[in-house]
């Protein structure tokens, strides 16, 4: 492995260079260009907390269920992207691979970073959408006493979430896009399962509401601890917990849920299972990079 | 540099077939074991030298073996069996605008290109210029690729693979692109790049152009080399053997 690591180090400029050329790509015809990333999943997200708010968590309250929503969303679809794009990042670059050597875990390294840029790039336009809706609430109650600020110091934890998320991401990113190009099939799994994923992550809820929950409870609370299992059900909860205000949640009785503290122990584990899936990963990969071109 | 430039040692390749071409996880979990591979062996032990600065020409019926072994000198697939070692900066010329995006400006794929042959952005920006005056585009370099005709991606294609300042030219097959004067004048380039002591290996049906550039032949035939010799010698001894009938599919 360490071979494959310092040849992946020589061809470093073609990795810029690739990612460069992806993010050009992706929005090479349309007018909005780079606004896409942004616009796409606000506009979802609007959509989604207008259900949060009007029919399931009435009055999840500070600072809006919006915020809530696209701190977990914005990291969740550049993990979906990333596996999405990576599956067929080898097979879409076939004729060059047929052609030319270079390492080839470039190609699902390319789809990852250029994911990952977008993905910096939203969570800086959600700092925007903080600020506004705090400038609208001070407009809107007078005066700066009501409005909490919008920026929360646990912010500078934000890096190391991001850092877990990108191993994470780019372990599976390997591996999938290794496995697709002998079964097609991968790609569909992946698909299916990651839209699966989106409702087992705290991201139209809050993981107080699994803690909470009667069938939890029941379980003596080994339902939560299993879901804490999932690296993404952990950093979906740890993105907000460190970028927005703890949420006040009731419940049907009328009760307020105590908001749990960041959990670092589970932040540990998602860290720890992204490097296994990392190494993992790139072993499988460099075991059948030499196949790809003569697939069956 | 000292020793030959390219030397195939005992090389053999194998490819598997499928013959149901379907791939998927139901096929292979369903039918493993009714599953048909074939195996085709496409070169069977092949040896030869080049030498710094020679221009060595490999002809062949279709099937013979010569892109799978043109491919293995590019590191695109790994022999079977035996090793090939290039001594030097490789540049494969590849099919004419394979690493080409349509949608990017052929500018942006000049920079795509030039990297992965292994320039670095800044050598590639110091000769960036030279590029575009080679494939006389002019200004279209700042249109889409997708807006070439073949005969530009082929000028274009062909002055990155030129201006790389590689060592040992791989060249399959693709001087026959492009007019007349561009032909002329990447026979101007060959004959200067050899010049400078770069080595040649090229696959052509071409027996003309061989006879003009190539020092040696080598003739592949079913996955053996049946002859190595001045291309004199060689080429009507390959052009006189009757055609097989039971080439490989």
């Amino acid at each position: 492995m360490l071979s494959e690591l310092k040849e992946l180090w020589k061809f470093r400029e073609l990795l810029f260079t690739m990612v460069q050329r992806e993010l050009k790509i992706r929005y090479k015809n349309s007018a909005l260009g780079f606004l896409w990333s942004m616009l796409n999943p606000l506009i979802t997200v609007m959509v989604m907390s207008f259900m949060f708010e009007n029919f399931l968590h009435r009055g999840a309250g500070v600072p809006s269920a919006t915020a809530y929503i696209l701190a977990a969303y914005l990291p969740f679809t550049f993990f979906q992207l990333c596996l999405l794009d990576s599956s067929q990042s080898i097979l879409s670059a076939m004729p060059l691979i047929k052609k030319i050597y270079f390492p080839r875990e470039i190609l699902p390294l390319a789809s990852v970073l250029s994911n990952f840029i977008h993905l910096v790039m939203a969570l800086g336009m959600f700092f925007v959408y903080l600020l506004v809706v705090y400038l609208r609430s001070i407009i809107g109650h007078g005066g700066f006493a009501n409005a909490e600020s919008p920026f929360r110091l646990t912010a500078i934890y934000l890096p190391i979430l991001l850092v877990i998320n990108l191993v994470l991401s780019t372990g599976l990113s390997l591996f999938i896009s290794a496995m697709n190009t002998f079964y097609e099939d991968v790609k569909y799994i992946v698909s299916v399962v990651t839209y699966l994923m989106f409702f087992m992550c705290p991201i139209l809820y809050f993981e107080e509401s699994v803690a909470n929950s009667a069938l939890n409870l029941k379980w003596g609370g080994w339902l939560y601890k299993l879901m804490n299992l999932n690296p993404v059900f952990s950093l979906s909860s740890a993105y907000r917990k460190v970028l927005v205000a703890p949420p006040k949640i009731t419940v049907d009785n009328g009760a307020v849920m105590v908001p749990m503290p960041l959990d670092w122990r589970y932040i540990g584990w998602a860290g720890l299972i992204s490097v296994v899936i990392l190494i993992g990963g790139y072993a499988t990969f460099n075991k059948l990079k030499w196949r790809f071109v003569e697939r069956p | 540099m000292e020793g030959p430039a390219i030397v195939v040692s005992d090389v053999k390749k194998e490819f598997l077939l499928n013959n149901s071409g379907a791939n998927s996880i139901k096929t292979a979990l369903l039918w493993w074991k009714r599953r048909k591979l074939r195996h085709l062996q496409v070169l069977k032990g092949i040896s030869f030298d080049v030498k710094q600065g020679e221009c060595v020409a490999v002809v062949g019926r279709n099937g013979a073996g010569k892109s799978t072994l043109l491919a293995l000198m590019a590191r695109v697939y790994k022999p079977t069996s035996g090793s090939i070692s290039m001594n030097g900066r490789v540049a494969p010329l590849l099919e004419l605008g394979a690493g080409f995006h349509p949608d990017l400006t052929g500018l942006e794929n000049v920079y795509f290109n030039a990297i992965i042959l292994g320039l670095t952005r800044k050598e590639v920006r110091e000769r960036i210029d030279k590029i575009i005056a080679f494939s006389e585009l002019g200004d279209h370099v700042n249109s889409p690729t997708r807006t070439f005709s073949s005969g530009m991606l082929a000028r274009l294609g062909f002055s990155i693979a030129v201006h790389v300042d590689a060592e040992i030219l791989l060249v399959d097959e693709v001087l026959s692109v492009g007019d007349f004067e561009f032909e002329k004048k990447c026979y101007a380039k060959i004959d200067e790049f050899r010049a400078g002591g770069g080595t040649i290996l090229f696959v052509s049906h071409n027996t003309h152009a061989v006879r003009r550039i190539a020092d040696r032949c080598v003739w592949l035939h079913k996955g053996y080399v049946q002859k190595i010799g001045s291309p004199d010698e060689v080429i009507p001894l390959y052009e006189s053997t009757p055609m097989d009938t039971d080439t490989l599919a």
